[in-house]
């Protein structure tokens, strides 16, 4: 990979929270409040529509959870910790320029920790629905997000737009269109697109508007197919080819990307709401009503804490036809129940309906791991 | 009339014996290997002695209790009592022995206002620099000094002592410095304490005591990380059996 | 034991082997825990009674009923409203969760790190051993906590039967509304499983006999409030545990016969313990049959546990159904009502249940409270965090405790629990 030129050689390459944080301040600048988020459910066109700028919050390094273990317990997912720890050291850029947080119902770990900073910052919290089937889920979760709508009109004294929605949801989808293109150059067998790559751009395309980044994005992919032309891959050709689902990878997480590679793997799917998973799906659009289109959209996300979560083994069918993995690894953050139990049932699907090797790992943000980590990766290439 | 009272420390690791005098002050101590067979161990170190009233107290005081029929206290208090002996001001123990680590919050009047345990595993425990120190080849009673001659950390994230154990194995085959192990090591359990003490007992100096409290390593790492000062007595081993003895004569 | 309780087990399916392990084993900490106790009320004999015959006479019952056209429908949880089902012509029985079982097996199906109340219930399914699952005809699995969630999705593959309901998270109107949703859907699920309909009558009566039921419970907890406590917290957990498998109106007659014994007790000052013995109350995960664990070793330290904040306790039994309604309808949201005030840790935020334990604290004069964590509960173990600050502004002493159902670690809660007591005794 170090021959081949960072297809976003702005001086950030590898470092997509960087960026995001020169894109937050250049904002900031401007007077644009910044909303934080946590987490896939956020409705970000909404947020975006009404002249706001959504901010991932940080939750992916290892630095502030001895800080965070001063209050919580251990055996809490190490995403939780760190973003907690973050919080109260005050070291997370992103939450300090935030105005307000938006949190989400998702797992116990989460909804019981923003009970523990909703003090600090106005927080709203919105109460995810966890059977998306069921009769209720979907008006439930359009009050809620209209509920949102409230709380940020209050907080920055100001209106939502239907026609600014319907265009933002309009956006998205161009936006979230092109993000598909690009993966579609990991597809290719070899692939000619890493995975850090796909998290530089995904780490900007979302909270970026899908007006701001499809320019962006266009001039991207003229890149890659340059890069394709010229016979550029990354890894070896035969490369054990692995999707990667379950938890948010990121920061310190991505040391299991860096296991994969360094046992010769290629990462060629990174699934999860840090992957490829924000940029799925379609709004409906010029429905006569955006709110309820993105209501729709976004109870399909298939996280864990959903349940049963069958779109999930749909959804990775669809992954599995489309990147051609050699092997899934399932990551699953420690302590989180949602992920870890639910990993049976991916397990099962993969390896009986698909026939592919399944390796299920449960990791921290620590690096005591990484050796034992090698072994098992090394174990399931021998396997295929 | 009474004017002697022992008080006795059973750990996992060894038993100490603290005999004082009317006015609290320690006319004997005596120290040895639990073993196998505690009680043995016990019968021989009372009878080496001379005392009118007796406390048990550590993690083997029921088995004393119901052999010898003494009363008991738990080594929370009896830690919190030695350390008050030691540093009549202590407001703040932190006690880490063979199995346990606690740190321990006191009142003005010494009485214990909230304390904390390690929870079962062994990390943060005597138990585990012993282990560590096997691993690394370092007598316990060297293990800190070497540390603290290391230029910098190598970092040890595993909690774990089984995991830890592991990660120390394989970065001494990555050639790795072994006295910067060793601080790493050190470090991993200062965290550990340190967070428990931040939760029970966030601010003052505080008295460390148990056999741990000679590392002086950890009593380095432990007043950086926290900003405070780590006040120890050189017969800190002694604390709970020393607060036992106390206990005792307070109770007469 | 009578050879017909064999023969009723292997019919239900028990692996008799491992059932009969399991119920030495029982038997055993029974003896050791409950039969040594001193000065018991009189009335427990009735306890020990049933829990010597919980496997025996009252899966004979169960039977019986079925025999005579009822159905059994099973649960792990308080939001399983027994109302409906009572109503609907079936019977309610809490499903066995309080002790390891087939360990191995359960941890192919489930993460090492679940906590035990929910391996307990796979174990007990995988090692075929409890037969209240195996009579039930239909076993309810709720939206709870992301591990009970997420292990319903695998429990579903073990049993043909599992009805999922979900529940709200967050106390709002919308929430109520869910909540409304799931019951009637859930009313219609019994009522297609009995072939009966719930009509305004047979709901009143049943709430009216749960009600009886809770009301028994609380003249029991409200005994407890005398010093010296007249009932070991081992004996009064047992009268709550016993709620949830007992014949209803024989269990409200029982609980309400021990009551007048120990209110002659209160009377003479007699206690289960010595009067001013440090009194504690225990809030937190619930503790199910047999988990004894933590109140013996409380009990056995020099102190009296006066309370239980939990779904097996006060949490569970404290509010009762309105029984003004005249309609299904309207009886149908007292029932709503009623569940949606259980202030269990999975809401959010949860500040119910804070005050309620500060209540409970002033109310049963405890000297401190036991914060009960199940090892890898995290509803419970976050929430520990701020009840502990709530109660030390009150200055009541707050120990908290995080443990499973192995016994490995009882000599170290012994050890805190006896330095937590030394620190209530000052
Ligand atoms: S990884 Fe799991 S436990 Fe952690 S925040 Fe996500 S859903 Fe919650
Ligand atoms: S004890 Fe906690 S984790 Fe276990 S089932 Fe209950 S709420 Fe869930």
């Amino acid at each position: 990979m170090l021959t081949i030129p960072p297809l976003m050689d702005d001086g950030f390459a590898g470092e997509p929270a960087k960026r995001v944080l020169q894109y937050m301040q250049a904002h900031k600048a401007k007077g644009d409040p910044i909303v934080g988020i946590y987490c896939g459910y956020a409705p970000i066109e909404l947020i975006q529509a009404m002249g706001l700028v959504p901010a991932v919050l940080c939750a992916f390094s290892k630095v502030p959870i001895p800080a965070a273990e001063t209050v919580l317990p251990a055996n809490l997912c190490p995403l939780i910790k760190s973003s907690f720890g973050f919080i109260i050291e005050g070291t997370c850029p992103f939450y300090a320029m935030s105005q307000a947080v938006i949190a989400e119902t998702t797992c116990d770990g989460k909804k019981k920790m923003f009970e523990l900073i909703a003090d600090i910052k106005p927080t709203h919290v919105m109460d995810l629905p966890q059977v998306p089937d069921q009769r209720e889920a979907l008006p439930n979760w359009k009050q809620m997000i209209l509920r949102l709508q409230e709380f940020l009109e209050k907080t920055f004294d100001r209106k939502a737009d239907e026609n600014k929605i319907e265009a933002s949801l309009q956006a998205a989808n161009r936006r979230n269109a092109l993000m598909q293109k690009i993966f579609d150059y990991a597809a290719l067998r070899p692939s000619a697109l890493h995975w850090s790559e796909m998290y530089d751009v995904g780490f900007l395309a979302l909270p970026a508007t899908g007006a701001e980044m499809a320019p962006r994005l266009e001039a991207l992919l003229e890149r890659l197919e340059k890069r394709v032309r010229d016979g550029l891959h990354f890894g070896r050709p035969d490369a054990p080819r692995v999707l990667v689902t379950g938890c948010p990878v990121g920061g310190d997480a991505t040391k299991i990307f860096k296991v994969i590679e360094a046992a010769g793997g290629a990462v060629v799917a990174p699934d999860a709401c840090t992957g490829m998973k924000a940029f799925a799906g379609t709004f409906q659009e010029n429905s006569g009503d955006p709110i309820g289109a993105m209501a729709e959209r976004y109870l399909k996300i298939p996280c864990a804490c959903m349940t049963p979560n069958e779109r999930r083994l749909t959804d990775l069918s669809i992954m599995i036809d489309r990147f051609k993995p050699d092997a899934v690894i399932d990551v699953v953050l420690q302590a989180c129940h949602a992920y870890n139990i639910e990993s049976h049932k991916v397990g099962r699907h993969v390896q009986e309906a698909h026939g592919l090797p399944f390796l299920k790992v449960e990791i921290d943000y620590s690096e005591g791991d990484i050796g034992q980590l090698r072994t098992r990766v090394e174990a399931l290439f021998e396997s295929i | 009339m009474a004017h002697r009272f022992a008080g006795i420390d059973i750990g996992s690791r060894t038993i100490e014996l603290v005999v004082v005098n009317q006015s609290g002050q320690a006319i004997h101590t005596l120290k040895a290997d639990t073993g196998f067979d505690p009680m043995a161990e016990a019968k021989q170190m009372i009878g080496a002695v001379v005392y009118e009233g007796i406390m048990a107290t550590g993690y083997g005081r029921n088995l004393f209790e119901i052999a010898f029929e003494a009363p008991t206290v738990t080594e929370i208090k009896a830690h919190a009592r030695g350390a008050r002996a030691f540093f009549p001001e202590a407001l703040n123990v932190l006690d880490i022995g063979g199995q346990d680590s606690k740190a321990i919050a006191l009142s003005d009047n010494g009485k214990v206002k909230k304390f904390e345990m390690n929870d079962r595993c062994a990390a943060g425990t005597g138990k585990f620099l012993e282990i560590m120190a096997r691993t690394l080849g370092y007598a316990i009673e060297q293990f800190g000094n070497e540390a603290l001659l290391a230029e910098q950390e190598t970092t040890i994230s595993s909690m774990c002592t089984v995991f830890a154990e592991s990660e120390v194995t394989s970065l001494i085959a990555k050639g790795q410095d072994r006295r910067e192990i060793a601080l790493g090591v050190h470090a991993s359990v200062m965290r550990r304490v340190a967070a428990m003490l931040q939760r029970v007992a966030p601010e003052g100096d505080i008295v460390f005591t148990g056999g741990v409290a000679n590392n002086a390593c950890l009593r380095a790492l432990l007043a950086q990380k926290l900003g405070r000062r780590i006040l120890y007595a050189p017969q800190a081993q002694f604390a709970g059996a020393l607060g036992a003895a106390l206990l005792a004569l307070e109770a007469a | 034991m009578s050879e017909d309780y064999r023969l009723m087990w292997k019919n239900l399916g028990l692996n008799l082997e491992a059932h009969d392990m399991l119920l030495g084993v029982l038997g055993n900490a029974y003896k050791d825990i409950y039969l040594s106790q001193k000065e018991r009320p009189e009335g427990m004999a009735y306890f020990d009674f049933v829990m010597s015959e919980v496997h025996g006479l009252r899966i004979k019952e169960l039977l019986d009923e079925k025999a005579a056209g009822r159905k059994i429908v099973g649960a792990y949880c308080v939001f399983v409203p027994e109302e409906i089902v009572l109503a609907a012509n079936a019977t309610l029985v809490g499903l066995c969760s309080g002790a390891d079982f087939a360990i191995e097996e359960v941890e192919k199906l489930l993460p090492r790190n679940t906590c035990a109340l929910i391996k307990s219930a796979f174990g007990f399914k995988l090692g075929k051993v409890c037969p209240y699952l195996e009579s039930a005809d239909m076993i309810v699995g709720e939206n709870t906590c992301d591990g009970k969630k997420k292990a319903y999705e695998t429990l579903g593959q073990l049993v043909s039967n599992l009805y999922v309901m979900d529940l709200p998270q967050v106390k709002t109107q919308n929430g109520r509304a869910l909540l409304k949703a799931e019951y009637f859907q859930f009313k219609a699920a019994v009522e297609k499983l009995t072939g009966k309909a719930i009509t305004a009558d047979s709901l009143k009566a049943a709430i009216q006999t749960v009600n009886a039921k809770r009301k028994a419970i609380h003249r029991l907890s409200a005994l407890r409030q005398a010093d010296p406590a007249p009932i070991s917290g081992l004996d009064a957990l047992l009268a709550n545990q016993v709620f949830f498998y007992d014949n209803p109106a024989r269990f409200t007659a029982s609980v309400n016969k021990i009551c007048d014994e120990l209110e002659k007790r209160v009377e003479e000052k007699k206690g289960a313990f010595p009067a001013r013995t440090p009194r504690l109350l225990i809030s937190g995960c619930p503790q199910a049959v047999p988990n004894w664990k933590l109140p013996f070793i409380i009990e056995t330290s020099g102190a009296v546990i006066v309370g239980e904040e939990s779904c097996v306790g006060e949490r569970g039994t404290r509010n009762l159904t309105a029984e003004t309604g005249n309609t299904v309808e309207t009886m149908m949201e007292a029932i709503v009502d009623r569940y949606f005030q259980v202030d269990c840790a999975i809401f959010t935020p949860n500040p119910d249940r804070l005050a309620h334990i500060e209540q409970m604290a002033a109310q049963y004069k405890a000297d401190g409270v036991i914060h009960y964590g199940l090892q890898f509960c995290q509803p419970y173990l976050m929430e520990a965090i701020p009840v502990e600050k709530a109660l030390e502004k009150k200055n009541i002493p707050c120990l908290r405790i995080e443990t499973d159902y192995s016994m490995e670690d009882a000599g170290q809660l012994k050890t805190r629990i006896e330095a937590f007591i030394e620190q209530i005794k000052g």
